[in-house]
């Protein structure tokens, strides 16, 4: 765009308004971006900073429950306080390092197994009938929408010692089987509610995929599962990578999922943090496993945005 | 089709020296980052012109197009429409309209509603405004479509919708974006008689951009020629395909057979080159910028060489070759010359006599003979 | 297709998972008994019960103005950073302002809740404001959130936007913020619709983020469901499970069917919603 207005042909009513912001260097173009960032600065910046300061306090009583960073003393001085006992704890105490493993492992595992239901319900639907299509996509979408909280409480109905699933065993004169508060049901817990997040960006990929390389292909002598493993894995692989972030990132720091159905063997970093912070008030322990979160889970966001990159560039 | 004798076109301000230019484009470069799109540009229009910039992709015509518009400002250089300064003027200050590519019609409004947009935008009382926008769709011939939605016209359609939007303002300048690119063939030949006769009876300058060669010989009073972000000629249609400026020009606009030769003879009223590729002597009869021993080319028309049987008579544009390919296209047929050689050539007849029995064949040896001022010496 | 057995089977056991659970939430809401076991009977009495609750439907009401107000506070935020994001060509901050915007999405909450609280606290201690944890902190925060997924959706839509409808508006005579209202805003207008109400599904659904930034007495619905739901089977929240999948079913489908049939009235270039 060519810059600023020559003086206005015609009069409106915000013209004399507009013609001061210019002048104190305010343009709507500024605005515009000044407002979100602003807020995401104050609300999202602001609040890690806090965090990581709050990280390197100490508990104490009172309100807030945590030792000022700093103290002005009566004679004048300012001493700065930084304690870096609670990342010690990290490293030293073997509740968290096992509770950072663990929850990768989980979330890893999850997301693997999610993969493998979701990949045949994409393929399938994005191979159907247009008419069908919408309907199939419907029918994925409508459970996102509804609460998650309730549907991971109808996973702990289903699974529980006589919950559905043990009264269809037992009908079957099987004996009902432990599956709440269990690993087990934790994998179930993470797959049955990311599955969608898992199906759409595959969904979005396969659908792109032009049946001519397919029937290619096997026009030149390939048999369906050849054509599936060279053809259709690679070219989907951007809708892989895609899903796989959206189910493995946020598992890692899931909280009601093992809260509900994890026993207190399994062990995450989410319940750890939460269990620090409501039951413990140990807000700055709690701050400093926040922290170390953040590292964990970033590592894997960039390494999976630098594979997402390597596909797109390769294409 | 015959094109009518324009406003301009008889006038022909651009041959007179005096005449004030209603666009003057001076020096103007545009960078986007390190591609030169456009390349010290300068070019004068005049009030009433059909100006076509012709050019392939790449070439900076609808860069130039859009700087003119104002949705790009120069990096360097300046644009003045009508003795205003364009610099620094916003799209929507700037006394020209556009007509898109894609016709950008909002899909959310009608008829009615995307061509008194403009007009809306004015502030014109609301009756103004209902006459304009009858009297423009009566001028498109689509009075009873105001109400539709462009979704539910056809592409023909949409496009007078675009064309009668972009006149509603009664521009100073109207610019078109490949304004037929989208129209199929026979439409396209309509709709260029359309254009024409609009822009005579409103007596609008329009500027067109095109990579149509065909549409820029039939539509315009003047062509410019663009390569690689800089002009390669302005002219007449006439003047662009009769007497090209440059290989590039030549081979541009056209088809053309190209020979490489040196200079023999170089006189005031003549010049004679000695060519390998053509086989045999070129005769200028005119005097060429050139000097002896100088390496130049030759460009001569496929419908400006004849072939014959028998040797015709003279000493210079006669040489031999053989019949390879006829393609019969209808109104003509193409003939593919082998010369001896090796050079293949390109010769043009108009089928004027049906089914000629006496015609050439293919595998025919022929000699191929043409006038001596029916070329053009290029020297770049 | 080949392997015509594998697939539709694969695909069918796929939504039966998806949906086994949450049928049986529905089935059994309608249970006379209280138990998962056995059925004992059709009964309304849990609904009744629900109805009767103050404390859940004073959670449901105040997660409904939470919602709404949170999305609508989204969606002018998410709407002006799509913008910019979109139709700005660079500016200072760029990258950093994309980098913010979208990394709520995939930091996990029980981080955003902390780090939102603990910002709360300090603004307290050093302003006086916010006085306390209540509505107006869950407000702030679920706006925060939200934003980001408006900003994906509007950003996806605008990017699909035929540039020169702008372009041609401007060139008729438009300065930019007539273009937005006249041509974009009415244009996009499905997939401000579509952030909205992710956005206030978001805050209806959230949990961790407004535990911690609730204070006393502005429980939400969540935050209730989830101390019952602690404690074991609880079939009021069935049947309150079973209102929301019913509400949400009919919006989806609604939504759906004017899709399809959206796309059979046919589109002209540059217009796709």
């Amino acid at each position: 765009m060519t810059g600023e207005a020559l003086p206005l042909p015609h009069r409106r009513p915000w013209t004399k308004l507009e013609r001061g912001l210019l002048a104190m260097g305010l343009s709507g173009k500024a605005l515009v971006i000044f407002a979100p960032a602003l807020w995401l600065t104050v609300f999202f910046l602001v609040p890690l900073a806090v965090v990581f300061g709050i990280s390197l306090s100490i508990k104490q009583f009172g309100r807030p429950p945590y030792s000022d960073l700093l103290t002005v003393g009566e004679d004048g001085t300012v001493q700065l306080t930084l304690h870096l006992s609670n990342f010690l704890r990290l490293f030293s105490d073997n509740l968290y390092v096992s509770a950072y493993l663990n929850s990768i492992k989980v979330a890893a595992i999850s997301t693997v197994l999610a993969l493998f239901i979701a990949y045949p319900m994409a393929y399938f639907i994005a191979r159907s009938s247009d008419r069908w299509r919408n309907i199939l996509l419907m029918l994925v979408i409508l459970p996102f929408w509804t609460s998650f909280l309730l549907r991971v409480y109808a996973l702990s109905g289903f699974m529980r010692g006589n919950g559905v699933i043990n009264n269809l065993l037992g009908v079957f004169g099987i004996e009902p089987l432990v599956m709440l508060q269990t690993d087990f049901a934790v994998y179930v817990g993470i797959v049955y509610t990311y599955l969608p997040f898992m199906i759409l960006p595959l969904y979005t990929t396969l659908v792109k995929l032009d049946a001519s390389l397919l029937e290619a292909s096997a026009d030149l002598g390939a048999r369906p599962l050849r054509t599936f493993l060279t053809i259709t894995l690679p070219l989907s692989a951007p809708g892989i990578i895609a899903g796989s972030m959206l189910v493995f990132i946020p598992a890692i720091g899931e909280f009601v999922i093992p809260s509900l159905l994890g026993g207190p063997g399994t062990l995450m970093i989410g319940r750890v943090l939460w269990d620090e912070f409501f039951s413990n008030t140990n807000w700055p322990r709690a701050a400093a496993v926040a922290i170390a979160m953040l590292v964990v889970v970033v590592v894997p966001i960039m390494l999976m945005q630098r594979a997402q990159s390597a596909v797109v560039e390769r294409r | 089709m015959a094109k009518k004798p324009q406003i301009a076109a008889e006038t022909r301000p651009w041959r007179d020296p005096s005449a004030k230019p209603f666009v003057k484009i001076r020096d103007v470069t545009k960078k986007f980052g390190d591609v030169q799109a456009v390349n010290h540009v300068s070019l004068d229009i005049y009030k009433g012109e059909l100006f076509c910039l012709l050019g392939g992709s790449g070439s900076g015509k609808s860069t130039l197009l859009r700087m003119l518009a104002g949705f790009e400002a120069p990096t360097a250089g300046t644009i003045e429409i009508d003795g205003q300064d364009m610099t620094g003027v916003a799209p929507y200050n700037r006394p020209v309209n556009m007509m898109f590519q894609s016709y950008a019609l909002f899909p959310h409004m009608s008829v009615k509603q995307n061509i008194a947009y403009g007009l809306k935008r004015d502030h014109l009382p609301k009756a103004e405004i209902g006459d304009r926008v009858a009297e423009l769709l009566s001028l498109v011939k689509l009075q009873d479509y105001g109400k539709r939605r462009p979704h539910q016209l056809s592409g023909g359609q949409r496009q007078r919708v675009a064309l009668a939007r972009a006149l509603a303002k009664r521009p100073k300048l109207l610019l078109l974006d490949e304004p037929l690119g989208a129209l199929d063939k026979k439409l396209r030949e309509e709709t260029q008689f359309e254009l024409v006769k609009i822009q005579e009876t409103l007596g609008v300058t329009f500027i067109v951009v095109t990579h149509d060669q065909e549409e820029a010989m039939s539509l315009a009073t003047r062509i410019g020629v663009m390569n690689q972000g800089e002009i390669a000629m302005i002219g007449e249609p006439t003047e662009v395909y009769e007497f090209p400026n440059s290989r590039f020009v030549a081979g541009f606009i056209g088809s053309v057979n190209m020979f490489e030769g040196v200079v023999t003879e170089d006189e005031a009223d003549h010049v004679r080159i000695r060519s390998a590729e053509a086989g045999c002597d070129i005769f200028v009869d005119h005097g060429v910028d050139c000097a002896p021993d100088q390496v130049l080319w030759y460009a001569i028309r496929p419908e400006k060489i004849t072939l014959h049987r028998e040797r015709p008579e003279g000493d210079a544009n006669i040489t031999r070759g053989m019949v390879e390919d006829i393609a019969y296209l209808g109104d003509m047929s193409v003939f593919q010359i082998m010369l001896g050689s090796g050079k293949r050539i390109r010769v043009t007849k108009a089928n004027s006599l049906r089914g000629d029995p006496d015609g050439i064949k293919w595998d025919e040896e022929v000699y191929v003979q043409w006038n001596g001022g029916s070329g053009s010496v290029l020297t770049v | 297709m080949r392997r015509s057995w594998f697939l539709p089977i694969a695909a069918s056991l796929g939504f039966a998972f998806l949906y086994a659970p949450i049928i049986s939430l529905v089935v059994f809401s309608f249970n006379e008994s209280r138990l998962v076991t056995v059925w004992s009977g059709f009964s309304t009495k849990w609904y009744g019960e629900l109805f009767a609750d103050p404390q859940m439907l004073g959670a449901a009401w105040l997660s409904l103005q939470v919602a709404a107000v949170s999305a609508s506070i989204a969606l002018v935020l998410g709407t002006l950073c799509a913008v910019a994001l979109t139709r700005f060509r660079r500016f200072r901050g760029r990258t950093a302002l994309a980098g913010m915007v979208s990394a709520p999405l995939v930091m996990p909450d029980v981080i955003t809740g902390l780090s939102l609280l603990l910002l709360f606290v300090t603004m307290e201690s050093l302003f006086g404001w916010p006085a306390g944890r209540g509505t107006l902190t869950i407000i702030l925060a679920h706006s925060t959130f939200a934003m980001a997924y408006v900003t994906v959706v509007v950003q996806s839509r605008l990017a699909d936007l035929d540039l020169s409808l702008e372009e041609a508006a401007m060139d008729l005579g438009a300065p930019p913020i007539r273009v937005f209202f006249d041509i974009t805003l009415p244009i996009i207008a499905p997939a401000l619709v579509s952030g909205w109400l992710l956005g206030f599904t978001l805050s209806l659904d959230d949990l961790v983020i407004a535990s911690f930034v609730s204070g006393p007495g502005s429980s939400t619905l969540p935050m209730v469901i989830f101390s019952k739901i602690r404690l074991g089977v609880s079939p009021d929240v069935n049947a309150l499970a079973t209102i929301i999948i019913g509400v949400v079913a009919l919006g989806v489908v609604a939504a759906t069917v004017l899709q399809m049939r959206g796309r059979n009235g046919g589109r002209a270039k540059g217009a796709r919603a």
